[in-house]
């Protein structure tokens, strides 16, 4: 942080109807750094940028450049100054090879006496896909290379028509960077950025915190369209960043559920805990710890031969999982193929499954207040599916989980048990699905979670329950801190 | 950098798109195109097949054949069946008639609760007793047809003086019959109970995940004792129909249309494996079973092969809408 800083962004306002995106952000970007912006989903980040490449105008503030006002009226105008950014689903011409796609548009710089020099261009094309490390021939269809490659075209354009304008230190923005790449493009794409950033400042938007952590210079922490805090990524911490993203995350005090002595014969005895609200509860054994058939009680899907399960001061009736839907209690069942999905029928009407009675008017249900509601949570869970009418069998298994999940959300449960929720789903929903669940967590539902890993559970969790061979035998505290090391709770569990 | 993996280069949009398999053509485009190449056929083999009363026919038998099978479709739509549609048509076309003579309007409300009584015993027995549904109907229509001949051996004729009161299906209002109004009103009545109440749309979930809508807390007891009482219901309205058309109750009547009931369905593109399919399906396929049995009368297609005809397009039905990835074995 030399110097003043190439652009200033003072505080920016921006609302759309009925939302107030950024309220008084402030933003300034300094020679050669990577800023690392982060913040929830609806943060205001996405806003932010857009205002950074002239997409969006602020309602009010100011943007300066080296210490001259500016406006920026259109992505065009961004790039003149220098600013431009690589999208997360890229903005390349597929059929047209690396090297048109490098020059698209201002081809007029390699022309000489009216022609355009197909030379000059491969070989500029050639210098500059050695700088971001592309070892691919210049003349290759986009279509045909990988995320990664493609990747690296759009930097290597941005950083050529930086130079083109004149622009001595060009920023470049690049929005989840590395969701499409393996682990060794990751790592190329960030030894890349070290390099470039000799010449340029880069800001990185990701929500893999530790990437950020360990790949920027600074951290910017924006909630709810406000600047929360700015931190220098060589002392920050993932925990402490996620806590200033999320804010707040403590469990109220009411207790949602309690179960008392709850026994099944050969299966598990005399267990007896309760959960609060915005409390995640891990239970974690060994297979035949009981852990499932517990949870298969606390559903109604079983039934215990004694002990109760009490759930919002309301005794639950011992096998019957309408009663529990009934009284606020949601299972993300572990085959949800099989058990949490209609695969045959359309993403809202799953969603909606448990919302018909709220969506009738005069009686009978509404079709627009159906879609109505399917949308909202299609856009809430972050479902990724064409429209609300696809079929969920034709959704991949993430957003098929994420269907599970908007069901019961929609139904405003109190209460959700969740059955190894991240089976199956690869790994960008996986980090989705994270998020939903902590988000339920901060809504004041109550959660007793059974996770694939240990090392899931023990991240999710506020506190564990440990069973063995059919009884409680032990209770960790897992606060946001102070998470227990796995070492410490295996030694529980067998 | 791996640069050289050709097929991997997978954007964003691709990702959305996932798994979207192979597209099925919706099996009620089957049943309309079979439909237009059918009344195609017949017109070229007889001109008089498009003639007013001609259609009329096809009509009105499309119109008793889409009654039953609303009912039957339900039933089919929960991953069921009702084989006792025809034992309980054949019953209540006596006793309607039987009672017409006796307490003579009332022999409509009577016969309505008998084929809701039915259609609930029909449930029970699955929900309840958890007997399959192909067996326990295949048992009670047995009953019911027995019950139907102990009652009248022989078809009985309706009462003279009660002629005044079969006008109720028989007569027509504006040039229309009766029989195709009162259809309507039935058809528009399961419309709107499958689209736009709730244990209507639960036929829909319990069919389609049985499993996922008790883990969901749908009644499914109730929903399917429910799918089972419209069987019950349409049968019923269906063999009044008939019955009020010949003036006479017949103990055979209902004995064609366990088969064809099941066709309507079927050929309208709702899946034998339940949850998909609906009213529009089945107003279809009825009419595809009409025009097929009176277009082959028309052009003089051998009685006998008729059977074989219908027989086959029945198979070939089920085997464009029938649902494999939800059954691991056929049987």
């Amino acid at each position: 942080m030399i110097g003043d800083a190439v652009i200033a962004l003072h505080a920016i306002n921006k609302s759309y109807p009925g939302v107030v995106a950024l309220d008084g952000v402030d933003f300034s970007i300094y020679e050669k750094e990577i800023v690392g912006l982060v913040g929830e989903n609806g943060a205001g980040k996405s806003t932010l940028m857009k205002i950074l490449i002239g997409l969006v105008q602020p309602d009010k503030g100011n943007i300066t450049l080296r210490g001259r006002p500016v406006i920026l009226r259109d992505p065009v105008d961004a790039v003149r100054y220098g600013i431009g950014m690589v999208f997360q689903d890229g903005t390349l011409v597929p059929n047209l090879s690396i090297r048109e796609n490098l020059f698209l548009c201002h081809e007029i710089a390699f022309q000489k006496l009216g022609f355009l020099s197909a030379r000059a261009m491969r070989e500029t094309a050639r210098e500059l896909l050695a700088r971001v490390k592309v070892e691919v021939d210049v003349d290759t269809r986009i279509a045909e290379v990988t995320p990664a490659v493609r990747q690296m075209v759009e930097i290597a354009r941005l950083l050529w028509l930086s130079r083109l304008y004149g622009q001595q230190n060009p920023i470049l923005i690049l929005d989840e960077p590395t969701t499409v790449l393996t682990e060794g493009e990751r790592e190329t794409l960030f030894s890349i950025l070290q390099s470039i950033k000799r010449e340029a400042s880069i800001i990185l938007i990701s929500h893999r915190l530790q990437e950020i952590v360990e790949n920027s210079d600074r951290i910017v922490i924006l909630k709810d369209g406000r600047n929360v805090t700015e931190v220098p990524s060589a002392s920050a911490r993932v925990e402490d960043i996620e806590q200033h993203m999320v804010g707040q995350r403590e469990p109220g005090h009411t207790e949602v559920l309690q179960v008392e002595k709850l026994a099944l014969r050969r299966a598990f005895e005399q267990i007896s805990f309760c959960v609060r609200e915005g409390e995640i509860v891990s239970l974690v054994g060994l297979v035949g710890s009981g852990k499932e058939e517990v949870c298969h009680c606390l559903n109604g899907l079983g039934r215990a031969d004694a002990g109760t399960v009490v759930l919002g001061g309301k005794r639950l009736t011992p096998g019957s999982p309408s009663d529990a839907v009934a009284s606020g209690e949601g299972h993300i069942p572990i085959d949800r193929r099989s058990e949490g999905l209609a695969l045959g029928m359309t993403v809202a009407e799953n969603v909606n499954l448990l919302v018909l009675n709220r969506l009738r008017s005069a009686g009978l249900v509404s079709p627009a207040q159906e879609k109505r509601n399917a949308l909202r949570w299609i856009e809430e869970c972050r479902i990724k599916t064409p429209s609300a009418a696809t079929l969920c069998a034709n959704l991949s298994g993430g957003n098929q989980q994420k269907t599970v999940i908007a069901k019961w959300l929609s139904s405003r449960v109190k209460l959700l048990v969740l059955d190894h929720p991240t089976r199956g789903v690869d790994v960008g929903a996986k980090d989705d699905i994270y998020k939903l669940i902590r988000k339920l967590a901060r809504d004041g539902i109550g959660m007793v979670i059974m996770c694939d890993t240990l090392e899931e559970d023990i991240g999710l969790c506020n506190r564990m329950l440990v069973m063995k061979d059919g009884r409680l035998v032990g209770e960790v505290p897992c606060p946001p801190r102070k998470k227990p090391s796995p070492r410490d709770i295996i030694s529980l569990i067998v | 950098m791996d640069a050289h993996r050709p097929r991997n280069a997978v954007g964003g949009q691709e990702r959305t798109r996932a798994r979207t398999g192979r597209v099925r053509v919706p099996a009620i485009l089957y049943a309309v195109g079979l439909l237009v190449v059918l009344v195609l056929l017949f017109t070229l083999g007889n001109g008089n097949f498009l003639s007013l009363y001609n259609l009329n026919t096809i009509a009105s038998y499309g119109a008793i054949l889409l009654v039953v099978g609303l009912g039957q479709m339900c039933t089919i739509l929960i991953g069921g069946i009702d084989l006792s549609v025809g034992g309980l048509m054949s019953l209540i076309s006596v006793v309607f008639v039987v009672s017409l003579k006796m307490i003579g309007f009332w022999a409509f409300p009577l016969c309505i609760a008998i084929g809701i009584a039915f259609g609930y015993l029909n449930g029970n027995i699955l929900t309840r007793i958890r007997i399959p549904s192909f067996i326990a109907t295949l048992g009670t229509g047995g009953i019911m047809t027995s019950l139907a001949l102990l009652a009248s051996p022989l078809p009985v004729d309706a009462p003279a003086a009660r002629y005044g009161m079969l006008e109720i299906v028989n007569g027509s209002l504006f040039k229309i019959g009766n029989l195709l109004l009162l259809t309507l009103i039935i058809f528009v009545a399961f419309y709107v109970i499958l689209r736009f109440t709730v244990i209507g749309k639960s036929i829909f979930y319990v069919g389609s995940n049985i499993k996922m809508s008790w883990m969901s807390g749908i009644d499914i007891v109730k929903t399917r004792n429910f799918a089972y009482i419209l069987s019950g219901v349409g049968a019923t309205l269906a063999a009044i129909f008939l019955s009020c058309g010949q003036y006479g109750g017949d103990p055979a009547l209902g004995r064609v249309y366990v088969l064809n009931s099941i066709a309507a369905v079927v050929v309208g593109g709702t899946a034998m494996t339940g949850g998909t399919g609906g009213p529009i399906n089945t107003l279809i396929g009825a009419f595809v079973l009409s025009t097929m049995e009176n277009g082959m009368n028309v052009v003089g297609v051998n009685a006998y092969f008729q059977q074989s005809i219908l027989g086959a397009v029945i198979v070939i039905s089920v085997f464009l809408t029938f649902d494999r990835s939800k059954v691991s074995m056929v049987k």
